[in-house]
């Protein structure tokens, strides 16, 4: 007993040395990890959309209780005061998983200004293509007035854009998201 | 004992991988890119040779029925400061290895070199050790993801290695691809290895040959 | 409802932990000569997989959520784990001792199984719930189960053929798994 005891102390020790050590350098490293997370958010707000201005995160007002939609973040991009921007970020389910990626709209304009992939989990060299510049650049300057549609030959109208080869369903899931960010900025942002 | 030995034993002869056929998820699931492979490998041989060091310098201190704990919790820390140090300076690699970082510490090579090698001998022999078996590991690793990039995307390091018209087989960066490069690899290891024994085999029949035959020219 | 069957779906063909995950291939590799092992393998690991996702999901929201403490998962669950097998082994042991009979040698095996500890982390990162932390790891185990026993299947059969002498062992069985890998490949894209 006394022996159970006393192994059990030492394994406490070896732990509690352990985690103390490791505290010590989630202190250093932990500023460090969030300040390269907020960065790299920035960074890619403004790929999306590359005005100026103060991006504030509205979620909660324009997205609050509605947790069916493939919308999950709502940032709104404001210039003195008057909101001249809106980044969404959308999660539709693509070939192998959720796609998600970042929409830019732009409120005078009424048109998408750019769309950038987060992360996705499509087949390598098919739909991961979908981040590639080739891909997004087709929605860009895309007017939010339409539906955007899928085809899969050269496209004839302005709001279509041409799938991936191989990959149509994962540019039909990028398509969506963006649908859903130009339907909800038709809905809450143009008069 | 010969330091060198022990370090050489790691790369070649004892490969991790390749001869003792340890750490096969990791070897599968990363390979994709030749980038990933390093950066799993330095991270996996950051952790061996930390803990193989703090082990052996502990190892008389641990009692014997409790060992086992002990190193789990010791790697455990090693891996967590590696996984923290990695998403802080390193935060496009840490992405791509994702959750095989934390799987370290269920990685049998490290728990197996603790138990086989650091228990038992001192401080320098277990640094050299470790340092040895992260290389063969980190080599092995970096064999079977050239294989896969230059196949499966055309590209080594990210730089395009195959001339534009040639179309790469997507399979080898699939799932598929990895369990293929490994067998065929695997396979070819053990073809030369045949091929030496039968070499050195010949060899030792012919010496005997002579032998045998050597008393009667003698003569 | 729906949910909780598309993750176990998915778990089982699309994701499969052993042929797209690469979770628990020393166990595939190892416990699949016999497809009797096979199968009591296969039962011992998703009893464990299901019972630690559990316990760890706990243990993350309740006690390293509450406390702040996040960065010591890695170190919490395999401790958690590593008791949590030991003790189901002292428990079948005393309770059940034909149950013991058949799986209590796998079950030592199942500590250093990286897809115990990897689903009881993915479990957390995706932030499933309690009952889709449930589906998944059911699911998990079942894909496992099923991957293991296929395989063992087809390794039975390869001890009668002729495979050539460089081929033997292990480098057929990583052949077989590719070709394996290959079909349930064909089911990307099913959801």
């Amino acid at each position: 007993m006394r022996n159970i005891l006393k192994l059990g102390l030492f394994l406490c020790i070896v732990a509690g040395i352990a985690g103390l050590s490791i505290s010590y350098v989630n202190g250093i490293t932990y500023p460090i990890i969030q300040e390269q997370i907020e960065k790299e958010k920035l960074a890619s707000f403004q790929e999306v959309y590359p005005g100026t201005g103060e991006v504030k995160d509205e979620s909660n007002t324009y997205l609050g209780g509605n947790s069916d939609s493939i919308l999950t973040e709502v940032n709104v991009v404001y210039q003195e005061n008057n909101p001249v921007g809106v980044i969404y970020m959308a999660e539709p389910v693509g070939y192998s998983g959720v796609i998600q990626l970042l929409v830019g709209m732009d409120i005078a304009k009424k048109e998408i200004t750019a769309i950038k992939v987060l992360s996705q989990t499509e087949t390598p060299g098919l739909g991961t293509n979908a981040q590639k510049s080739f891909f997004t650049d087709r929605y860009k300057g895309k007017s939010a007035e339409s539906v955007l549609e899928v085809v899969t030959k050269e496209p004839v109208g302005d709001n279509q854009i041409l799938a991936i080869t191989s990959a149509t369903i994962t540019s039909k899931a990028v398509t969506e998201g963006v649908n859903a960010a130009r339907q909800h900025f038709l809905d809450n942002f143009i008069e | 004992m010969n330091l060198f030995q022990e370090f050489s034993k790691g790369i070649v002869r004892e490969n991790p991988l390749f001869r003792l056929v340890l750490g096969m998820c990791p070897a599968l699931a990363i390979t994709t890119s030749v980038n990933n492979a390093l950066g799993m490998g330095v991270a996996f041989t950051s952790v061996l040779i930390a803990s193989n060091i703090v082990i052996s310098a502990l190892r008389k201190l641990i009692p014997d029925s409790i060992r086992i704990p002990c190193y789990i919790v010791i790697i455990a820390s090693f891996v967590t400061v590696t996984e923290m140090v990695m998403h802080a300076y390193l935060p496009d690699l840490f992405e791509s290895l994702g959750i095989f970082i934390p799987l370290i510490v269920v990685n049998c090579i490290i728990l197996g070199r603790a138990e086989a090698f650091a228990n038992k001998n001192s401080i320098i022999p277990s640094f050299v050790d470790g340092i040895g078996m992260g290389i063969g590991y980190t080599l092995a690793l970096t064999i079977v993801a050239t294989i896969r990039e230059v196949l499966g995307a055309g590209t080594f390091l990210g730089y395009p290695v195959m001339s534009a018209s040639a179309q790469s087989a997507l399979i080898m960066i699939l799932p598929p691809g990895a369990f293929l490069t490994l067998g065929c690899t695997l396979a070819f290891i053990n073809m030369m290895q045949n091929r030496k024994a039968k070499k050195s085999s010949d060899f030792k029949v012919r010496i005997t040959e002579q032998q045998v035959a050597q008393p009667f020219s003698s003569n | 409802m729906r949910e909780m069957i598309l993750i176990i779906i998915s778990a089982v063909l699309i994701n499969n932990i052993v042929l797209s995950q690469f979770l628990g291939v020393c166990p595939f590799l190892g416990v699949s000569k016999k497809l009797s092992s096979a199968i009591g393998m296969g039962a011992a690991v998703i009893f464990v997989l299901t019972l630690s996702s559990l316990i760890t999901w706990v243990v993350q929201i309740f006690v390293l959520d509450k406390l702040g403490i996040g960065y010591l998962q890695t170190i919490a669950f395999i401790l958690v784990i590593a008791a949590l097998v030991q003790f189901v082994e002292m428990v079948m042991k005393k309770n059940t001792p034909d149950l013991y009979k058949a799986l209590g040698v796998y079950l030592p095996l199942i500590t250093t199984n990286c897809a115990v500890l990897g689903v009881a982390i993915i479990n957390i990162q995706k932030s499933y719930t309690f009952m889709q932390t449930l589906a998944n790891s059911i699911g998990n185990g079942i894909g496992f189960t099923l991957a293991l026993i296929i395989f063992a299947g087809i390794r039975e059969r390869l001890e009668e053929a002729d495979v050539p002498m460089s081929l033997n062992g292990l480098p057929i069985a990583l052949i077989t798994a590719a070709l394996m890998s290959i079909s349930f490949l064909g089911f990307t894209g099913l959801l």
